[in-house]
């Protein structure tokens, strides 16, 4: 029953976890990343409180910084809901990442040879590229997984690593490199593609709702389908699932498939609808914050939405930060995968208790 | 006769790159094997990895001492693993989850800390590296000497690793009890040995490999640290121990292997070939999935690896 035995005081595994531990669980751990935030703070010589209110400033002090802090969070709901669908089968799917990519990259793909339709006829073959993009790639991870055993860990994990090659054999003095341009990256995309602005005045586009629709989608997907169910049943107890007469492959395959047709919308939110060009940087690094986004929004759809947005706020109030108190944005990154260990290490300290053992 | 020559002295000169290639792969695989032979899947080697490159440099920059910068990784990488084998051995939080975790913190806190501490310097600085130590008599042979014994310490420390992780494994009570943890943890708990002391010590180690091994890549030989520069070898390593099923030697072979196609790739870059670089840089990524595709054993693995004990 027990884990460890500190001299008279023993800690053991609650046998059920008590109504409100969660909830003090998650209390300490805020209070814990939070303090050891302050302390980065201090020794990058600003005041955390100076550093906590430009966060808060530069993330909703405006209409402009709302909606900016609404746009850094549209990527990160699509790659949360890719990993909390995989994550709730307990298939690992770390490759979001790459299929962003994917998913950026096929749309670019088919968009860029569509130049002079209207924007009704490329606004849906974007959409449609970047789910296509996406989940292929990550059907590359699903064969290799039931095919040749592979861990789709270790695949998920190199094909991110691969991806990113294949767009700078692209980009830099490739096929797509913008003519006589410098950069890594493709020329500017034609206005008509891109996706339209919600709110004047802001960088808001019409991604957000896309991805607001995608977490209802995904909630209804698992509440209310046979796939929900089975993707439920996976992640309890493959066994079972199998002794059940389930294809586990096809679960796997097909759980694989939306996972990553979710994280290449991503790629479309970012180019199509913030930098309007394909380029490495635009869409770098969203795969990865989006399995903190899942694990903090408790794998729940509305959950990962909250945390998107929450961490929307933090890399856009980062900047701000980084201006008022000199300590640099990058201090974010680092800040997100303390929350992470700190709330993944407090919900599961709520499953234990401290006893004193009496001695016979 | 010359171009013989010009032969000969470019296989030796990659089969040299191989070695010093292979240095932090080695390192930190054999501290891997050991953590996974315990039943611990440690996922944040590339995190430890990254950290121990970071504050390797950082405390050699400091202090002006490579072999503390040595030190500071080591125990970089051993903190590093004591909050994983926390939040997995005791806490039983989700190894991967954890792994990913520590990867992350990794990656953002040495990216922060690097630009906090050489803030308005547009470049880091170099540091001197640690130079090559031949061997007396032994770096005089022909051909082999240069190749084995006019290398770093670090190296000769890496390779006299494997034997000395085989024999402790195999043939020592403690390796024997490190190999129960991971196949059969009751049996150890029947027995009266706490499964979470073996485990914790098992995955230190590895975490403190790690954090060499990062540190091999800074001060060891690149004498500069740059953002994300394990770039994957963390990764790689684990691939390494799946590859190498378990044991010392394969794993020895296995990172020979990816270290020879890396050392290759240098090589092809070197002499100007008209091949796309990023052709030759990914090439790693994909030879680690062909290779766990079509591997003909599946065996090897701990038999819970990955599954933390609970004692019932």
């Amino acid at each position: 029953m027990s884990a460890i035995t500190l001299a008279a005081w023993r800690l053991e595994r609650r046998r059920e976890q008590r109504p409100g531990a969660r909830f003090v669980g998650l209390a300490v751990a805020l209070a814990g990343a939070l303090i050891l935030c302050s302390l980065l703070f201090v020794a990058a010589g600003a005041s955390p409180l100076h550093a906590f209110s430009a966060l808060l400033k530069g993330s909703f002090g405006s209409l402009r910084a709302t909606g900016e802090t609404l746009v850094k969070a549209t990527p990160l709901i699509f790659t949360g809901l890719a990993a909390c669908v995989a994550f709730r089968a307990r298939i690992w799917n770390i490759g979001a990442e790459g299929q962003v990519f994917a998913g950026a990259m096929c749309a670019f793909w088919i968009q860029h040879n569509l130049a002079g339709f209207p924007a009704a006829v490329q606004l849906p073959v974007i959409v449609i590229a970047s789910i296509v993009g996406g989940a292929l790639y990550a059907g590359i991870a699903a064969v290799l997984k039931t095919r040749f055993s592979v861990d789709e860990v270790i695949s998920t994990v190199m094909l991110n690593y691969i991806i990113v090659y294949v767009l700078s054999l692209l980009l830099l003095n490739g096929p797509w490199s913008e003519a006589g341009g410098f950069f890594e990256q493709t020329a500017r995309i034609d206005k008509s593609a891109w996706l339209p602005v919600l709110l004047s005045g802001t960088r808001l586009h019409a991604g957000f709702l896309l991805a607001l629709a995608a977490a209802v989608l995904v909630q209804i997907l698992l509440s209310r389908t046979p796939l929900g169910y089975e993707i439920k049943a996976a992640g309890s107890n493959l066994r079972a699932l199998e002794v059940q007469g389930t294809n586990v492959r096809r679960v796997i395959l097909v759980v694989l498939l939306v996972s990553g047709a979710l994280a290449g919308l991503a790629g479309i939110t970012e180019v199509y609808g913030v930098h309007h060009r394909l380029k490495a940087g635009a869409i770098m690094g969203y795969g990865y914050t989006g399995i903190i986004v899942a694990i903090l929004g408790q794998l729940h759809p509305a959950g990962i939405v909250v945390a998107a947005i929450l961490f929307g706020a933090l890399v856009n109030g980062g900047t701000l930060m980084q201006i008022e108190t000199g300590v640099p944005s990058a201090l974010i990154y680092a800040i997100e995968a303390i929350l992470l260990l700190f709330f993944l290490g407090g919900w599961s300290a709520c499953n234990f208790r401290l006893r004193r053992v009496r001695h016979a | 006769m010359l171009d013989q020559l010009l032969q000969a002295s470019i296989l030796a000169s990659i089969a040299a790159a191989t070695i010093r290639i292979a240095t932090p792969l080695l390192l930190a695989a054999i501290g891997e094997l050991v953590a996974e032979r315990s039943g611990v899947y440690n996922m944040g080697v590339e995190g430890m990895m990254l950290m121990g490159a970071f504050i390797g440099y950082l405390a050699a920059y400091e202090s002006g001492s490579l072999w503390f910068g040595v030190f500071a990784a080591a125990l970089t990488g051993g903190l590093m693993a004591l909050v994983f084998a926390i939040m997995t051995i005791t806490l039983k939080v989700e190894q991967i989850v954890t792994g990913l975790a520590l990867n992350l913190l990794g990656a953002g806190l040495s990216n922060y800390w690097l630009r906090a501490a050489f803030a308005g310097e547009g470049k880091t600085p170099v540091i001197p590296h640690f130079s090559d130590v031949p061997i007396p008599g032994l770096s005089e042979l022909p051909l082999v000497g240069p190749i084995l014994f006019d290398q770093r310490v670090l190296t000769y420390l890496a390779f006299l690793l494997v034997p000395v992780v085989w024999f402790f494994l195999f043939r020592t009570r403690y390796g024997l009890i490190v190999r129960c943890a991971g196949e059969n943890p009751k049996a150890l708990d029947v027995k009266g040995v706490g499964v979470a002391p073996v485990q914790y010590a098992a995955v230190i180690f590895g975490g403190i490999m790690a954090g060499i091994g990062g540190a091999f890549l800074s001060v060891g030989s690149a004498a500069r640290f740059v953002p994300d520069m394990t770039n994957g070898r963390g990764w790689l390593v684990i691939i390494i121990v799946i590859a190498g099923l378990w044991r010392p030697w394969p794993v020895l072979v296995a990172t020979l292997a990816f270290s020879l196609l890396d050392a290759l790739q240098l090589q092809i870059q070197g002499i100007g070939l008209d091949v796309p670089y990023q052709l030759l840089l990914m090439m790693p990524y994909v030879v680690a999935i062909v290779a766990l595709a079509i591997r003909p054993s599946r065996g090897g693995a701990p038999a819970t690896l990955g599954v933390p004990y609970l004692r019932e």
